[in-house]
């Protein structure tokens, strides 16, 4: 059975040879000329984009292409929305439906290495020669699902709204009052500083932020009695505590990690929630 | 190759031509070049193959962009964290035309992937994967993970807050797979937290390692390109490879007229 199969196709390939043989045309100067159009046409959209990109925007002022940079990189500040490249806003997204701890390596690399994986398979998996695309019914279904979900994963990358630290900070005032710490001035100072930090851009806090990569919500992370001191440490470095997903704070320097510490410890969660 | 002098030719003209061809013949007797790209532009495809089998050169060009605005930016860009910012900024607002190049680079990137993905739906369209073009396709798979790849890195150089928070959240992405993940986002990141040592490894992998594997992977692939031959439409009427017909029936009546009978008569069956 598979020899005839393998003999059906040599003999398929040897028919393409001579019949190009017979039948072709020379690749110059038919075929290249083509080629030349399409490169032509190619350089001049790469073109065209960076003229408009260019002329549109001011240094860090977005124009329809967006900045030509944002401000310069601190470690210090995370005010600051962390946003790949569109091409990976699938990824991005993918990693917002999985939550922690148990499902977040699904989204992170499970996903993705099946999708690869089975990419790269393609060849061995289809094995019949009919190449007739409405005479491939699992191929045509397989390529429209591919495309929808890229397409909405990619979509929803791109529409998915983070809150910015400086709208963030304006709850503040709510979240002391919300978690009785309000008289605190340290706690009330962390907050500020959770709020400002990008902390929220995965965690969750009194429904505020965006719950990513899996991060836990801290509304009443708080109520275990581990103390500042503890979420000082973890802070400043997650992975000593196991979680390799957190980036470490450590430059936030001692004292904001310190307040921090105390925001976190004294969010014992609200009843009503 | 060899030039041989025409004989009605006046002697001074088959002199100049010898003259001519002489680099050429000189190239040819000690490489085989001459023949090679004889062979290449004037090889025969498919008569079907038209604009949607452009797509693969037209990657090819994206990427020639990247290498030649990438080896411009590279005179003039720093890969520091101090000085990286800085001279983006040169680049963009100093350097006469520094704009057009860093312009053409960044968007190039996306035009690159794009034509990427379209190359691969056109080749999944007519079912070029297939026998015996399979290695080709992996060697397209590996293609669009490294050019993939080179985004990823390429983000982290203007060393503004996207690229450092997107880098941040990306390295610790590959943090969480299983086995080798710690190890290789601790290798990326180089140090306790994302900083010079970060930047020079990225930079090195962007402009280094991933351009010269992709440039390899391209060699390869357009050898198998030119090997195997492109494939038709497979709605193509003239597909190449085609079931043949039992002997097509004559196609104008002249043929007819010339054909001896004997053979002609055959057409029922
Ligand atoms: C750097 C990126 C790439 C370059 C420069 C490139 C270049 C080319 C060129 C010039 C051709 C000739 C026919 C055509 O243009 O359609 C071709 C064919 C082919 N490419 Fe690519 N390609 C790239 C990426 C890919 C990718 C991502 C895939 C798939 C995963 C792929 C799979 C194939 C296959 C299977 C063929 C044979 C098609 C046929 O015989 O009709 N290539 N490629």
């Amino acid at each position: 059975m598979a020899s005839r199969r393998i003999e059906e196709r040599r003999a398929q390939h040897t028919r393409y040879k001579e019949d190009v043989e017979r039948t072709g045309k020379p690749f110059f100067p038919h075929a290249m000329f083509h080629d030349t159009v399409m490169s032509l046409v190619v350089v001049s959209v790469i073109v065209g984009l960076a003229v408009v990109w260019y002329l549109d925007a001011d240094g860090t002022e977005a124009g329809v292409l967006g900045p030509h940079y944002t401000e310069e990189a601190d470690p210090g500040t995370t005010n600051f929305i962390p946003r790949p490249d569109w091409y990976f806003y699938f990824l991005f997204y993918l990693l917002r439906i999985f939550k922690w701890p148990e499902s977040v390596v699904l989204g992170t690399v499970g996903i993705p290495t099946i999708g690869l994986v089975l990419l790269l398979a393609l060849p061995f998996l289809d094995l019949r020669r009919e190449r007739r695309l409405f005479r491939r019914p699992v191929a045509l279904v397989a390529l429209l699902l591919v495309v929808l979900s890229m397409g909405v994963l990619t979509y929803k990358g791109a529409t998915a709204r983070e809150s910015l630290g400086s709208e963030l900070i304006e709850a503040v005032p709510q979240w002391s009052e919300r978690q009785g710490f309000a008289g605190k001035m340290e706690a009330v100072e962390g907050a500020e500083i959770f709020a400002q930090a990008g902390c929220a851009q995965c965690h969750l806090y009194l429904g505020t932020g965006s719950q990513n990569l899996g991060a836990p919500e801290l509304t009443d992370i708080g109520s275990g009695e581990r103390g500042a001191e503890y979420f000082a440490r973890y802070v400043q470095n997650p992975a000593q505590f196991g979680n390799n997903v957190m980036p470490p704070y450590a430059a936030l320097g001692e004292e904001n990690l310190q307040k921090l510490g105390v925001f976190l410890d004294a969010s014992k969660g609200t009843e009503e929630r | 190759m060899a030039v041989t002098p025409a004989r009605r030719k006046s002697p001074r003209r088959a002199q100049i031509e010898a003259a001519a061809l002489y680099p050429l013949d000189w190239l040819e007797e000690r490489s085989g070049l001459v023949g090679a790209i004889k062979y290449f532009l004037f090889r025969r495809v498919p008569r079907d193959t038209s604009w949607a089998q452009t797509l693969g050169s037209a990657s090819l060009t994206a990427f020639l962009v990247q290498a030649i605005t990438g080896v411009i930016l590279a005179f003039y860009y720093k890969p520091d964290p101090d000085k990286a910012y800085e001279s983006i900024q040169i680049i963009t607002n100093d350097l006469t035309l520094g704009w057009l190049v860093r312009g053409m680079h960044r968007w190039g990137a996306s035009v690159f992937i794009i034509l990427m993905f379209l190359h691969m739906a056109r080749v999944f369209l007519y079912g070029a994967y297939k026998y015996p073009r399979e290695l080709n396709w992996i060697v397209g798979v590996l293609l669009l993970t490294l050019g993939m790849a080179e985004g990823f890195t390429g983000y982290l150089l203007p060393w503004d807050q996207t690229a450092y928070w997107a880098t941040v959240v990306g390295i610790n992405i590959n943090g969480t797979a299983p086995f080798l993940g710690p190890f290789i986002a601790q290798f990326l990141q180089g140090g306790a937290a994302i900083g010079s040592d970060t930047l020079s490894k990225f930079y090195s992998i962007h402009m280094l390692v991933l351009p010269g594997a992709i440039a390899g992977l391209i060699g390869l692939h357009l050898y198998l390109v030119i090997r195997l031959g492109v494939t038709s439409p497979p709605w193509s009427p003239t597909e190449a490879g085609r079931e043949r017909a039992p002997e097509p029936p004559s196609t104008n009546g002249r043929e007819g007229l010339i054909r001896p009978s004997g053979r002609g008569g055959s057409n029922g069956e």
